[in-house]
């Protein structure tokens, strides 16, 4: 009723709408010819099949508490009795099941801040700064504890979707600022920075991410003094965040070369110094090139996070490992990993769509 | 043990850890080194996994460690430190357990861990005795109406994809002129999967990890064992090669709920028994006369807070792996040799 008000509207009151009803939209993409409406009915029956089978498995027959475990083996459906029972252990890991609070506290306290850091009031030096400082040692302080009466959980107990947060907070957090001096420093005009700074970013994307990782965890231990090697996750997390940076300096350094030498040289001409053509004419204006393959890095990134599972690490996938790990759940393995894929899909999504937001903010692409 | 890792995993793998053990010529500890950086530190760092390796290691629903392996984490920290409070799992993947043990961000590898000569002459580590022996063996619908290898001429075998246990398998059923189709995938799970939905009459794997699996089975009864076994792997703890002290500690603390079994002392028992000790053996191992501490660098009565706080063999198999747990998996070989085992307690004197 109202879709057929409202498109009565548009056609009397505005002229000339762009498109025509939703009906007629359907009617002429989908059963133009007797073909289109056999190839549209088949796909249709097949969709539909297709999708009655997800539901009817993940919602119709499926068994939903943990007390009702023993009906698992005859329903036909998906058995979310595993993350009913196991679900802590997927989110947290192994921290002390007593402190639960903290982390979740710790989660969205890091979720806030990112989300917060999305939004253009913050964006100055000054104030993303601020925001990441304050959210970063709350986070450090709700998880680590050691103050205020919070009891001390060292890093070899954190785990689950909080460490996975952690390690690509951290990550982000030490790489963003690296990729922009790798970036400028590859452009710079001493022959020799940019010769050698070359030189680290191409060596450091010549390896795998996971040689590097196991080089941070194990290696590092042997060559590095007692005092410098601090616990395992920070050498994991300094190897990844280089290894972020060489890849994300790339693409900062496209956008900077894509910015017409004219742009630099008025700046010149007007008597702004390196510093201030560098963040008020060049970095700018490359953020804006570049901002697709940024944000890509970013999912990347989020979802290469996995790989620390690798050097023993209890980030969300190895935790959904260890949740469908006893004799109990082992047959249920489809669900965790769906409950893993949601929480994933969850954040990257919201991440793609944000840098789609960006992009038209920005109105990259439009002028 | 390590049939779930991939062959490209393993093979990486291999290769940090000779770069690993190449750059570590002064890896060797010296005698007692370990038990001192212990005591020192406060806690013992033994190894668990990144994720779980039932019946080993794996993890409560209230977010801790259990397992077999881990009960025998906990029994090392009592016997040194009286309580298992001081016990700190690291978790680690399978490449990185030696590489980690060498670095010292482990003090002792409890982790189904197969003892080869390789491993034990070329990686700077030596083993305890063999605490735990696992037979690979091969699953079988038990419709099949035999249990011997020739029933599965002809058939096909699930078997993870690179791993040891699939050349086993071919290896065993090529010298036997059986032909088996050997079906490989890439994760267990889909191992399991397709044998339980009856992609191939068999599946191939190593005892425990067979026993996790018919546990999953609609009816675990329907499934059989085949009667001769492919291969017989010890499993030990691993330690840095050097410190004979810590290797004498590892064994005795492996020793001590061998004796407790044996002699019938359990955790529920053994006040009492301390109480009335029925010989001098007995005094011994529950500290009632000197000597069980003392040459070890412990203190009298760490066998008796072993068993106390952990139990005996028999208790902690059964709990983790035996009747008393999910699993319910025979204990066969891993009895003691007066139940028809191959476990051979030392003797205390």
């Amino acid at each position: 009723m109202r879709s057929g008000i409202k498109s009565l509207n548009t056609a009397s009151n505005t002229s000339a709408p762009p498109d025509a009803s939703l009906s007629h939209r359907i009617k002429r993409n989908l059963f133009d010819t007797p073909f289109d409406s056999l190839l549209t009915g088949v796909c249709g029956l097949v969709l539909a099949y297709l999708l009655y089978q997800i539901v009817d498995w993940a919602f119709l027959s499926s068994i939903w508490t943990a007390e009702q475990e023993p009906l698992c083996r005859d329903a036909s459906g998906a058995c979310w009795s595993v993350i009913d029972a196991r679900h802590r252990i997927i989110l947290f890991g192994l921290f002390p099941f007593e402190e639960h609070w903290r982390s979740t506290l710790a989660c969205v306290v890091m979720i806030g801040t990112i989300v917060a850091s999305c939004f253009p009031w913050f964006w100055t030096g000054k104030k993303l700064s601020v925001l990441w400082l304050c959210g970063f040692g709350t986070f450090y302080l709700l998880m680590h504890g050691g103050l205020f009466g919070l009891s001390v959980i060292t890093p070899e107990k954190w785990g689950g979707l909080a460490l996975t947060i952690f390690i690509f907070a951290a990550v982000s957090l030490i790489g963003m600022p690296l990729s922009i001096l790798l970036a400028l420093g590859r452009r710079s005009k001493l022959p020799i920075i940019a010769r050698m700074v070359g030189l680290f970013i191409d060596f450091f994307r010549s390896l795998p991410l996971l040689t590097i990782l196991f080089a941070a965890a194990v290696i590092t231990p042997f060559l590095l003094p007692g005092w410098l090697q601090g616990d395992k996750l920070y050498r994991v997390i300094v190897g990844f965040a280089i290894f972020f940076a060489c890849y994300q300096a790339e693409n900062i350094r496209a956008g900077l070369q894509a910015i017409p030498a004219g742009q630099d040289e008025a700046g010149l001409t007007l008597g702004l110094n390196y510093r201030q053509r560098v963040s008020r004419i060049q970095l700018p204006q490359a953020f804006r090139n570049s901002l697709p393959s940024i944000v890509n890095q970013f999912v990347i990134t989020f979802k290469e996070t996995s790989i620390v599972t690798i050097v023993g690490f209890f980030e969300i996938l190895a935790s959904g490992q260890a949740a469908y790990g006893t004799g109990q759940w082992t047959q249920h393995y489809i669900e965790v990993y769906v409950f893993i894929a949601a929480i994933y899909f969850v954040f990257v999504f919201s991440l793609s769509r944000y840098g789609a937001y960006l992009e038209k903010k920005l109105r990259v692409g439009h002028d | 043990m390590k049939r779930t890792v991939k062959t490209t995993l393993c093979s990486l793998a291999s290769g940090l850890l000779v770069a690993a053990s190449a750059m570590t010529p002064v890896a060797h500890a010296a005698n007692g080194d370990t038990l001192k950086t212990v005591k020192e530190r406060g806690n013992l760092l033994c190894s668990g996994h990144n994720g779980s390796y039932p019946p080993f290691v794996q993890v409560t629903d209230d977010n801790k460690w259990s397992g077999y392996d881990i009960d025998y984490c906990r029994a090392l920290a009592v016997a040194i430190f009286g309580s298992d409070e001081s016990l700190k799992v690291v978790p680690i993947s399978w490449a990185q357990r030696f590489p980690s043990l060498q670095s010292g961000d482990i003090d002792v590898v409890i982790k189904a861990t197969g003892w080869t000569m390789g491993r034990d002459t070329e990686l700077g580590i030596q083993f305890s005795r063999p605490y735990f022996v696992g037979a690979t063996n091969v699953l079988m619908p038990k419709e099949l109406g035999s249990t011997t290898p020739e029933t599965l001429s002809g058939g096909s075998l699930c078997a993870n994809a690179g791993t040891s246990t699939e050349r086993l398998a071919a290896n065993f059923f090529k010298s036997r002129n059986i032909d088996i189709e050997i079906i490989s995938f890439e994760k267990s799970e889909e191992t399991r999967a397709a044998y339980l939905a009856g992609r191939c009459d068999s599946f191939v794997g190593w005892g425990p990890n067979l026993a996790v699996m018919r546990q999953s089975a609609e009816n675990p009864e329907d499934h059989v064992l085949m009667d001769t076994a492919l291969a017989l792997e010890p499993e030990s703890a691993a330690m840095r090669q050097g410190d004979d002290n810590w290797v004498d500690i590892v064994n005795w603390m492996f020793a001590v709920t061998w004796i407790a079994e044996s002699k019938g002392i359990t955790s529920a028992n053994v006040d009492e028994r301390k109480a009335n000790p029925a010989d001098s053996t007995e005094e011994k191992l529950l500290g009632v006369s000197p000597g069980i501490g003392s040459r070890l660098g412990l203190e009298d009565d760490w066998a008796y807070n072993v068993i106390k706080q952990v139990g005996n063999s028999a208790e902690i198999f059964d709990r983790n792996i035996g009747s008393g747990s999910v699993y319910n998996l025979e204990r066969g070989l891993n009895s003691l040799w007066s139940d028809g085992g191959v476990i051979v307690p030392m003797v205390l004197d």
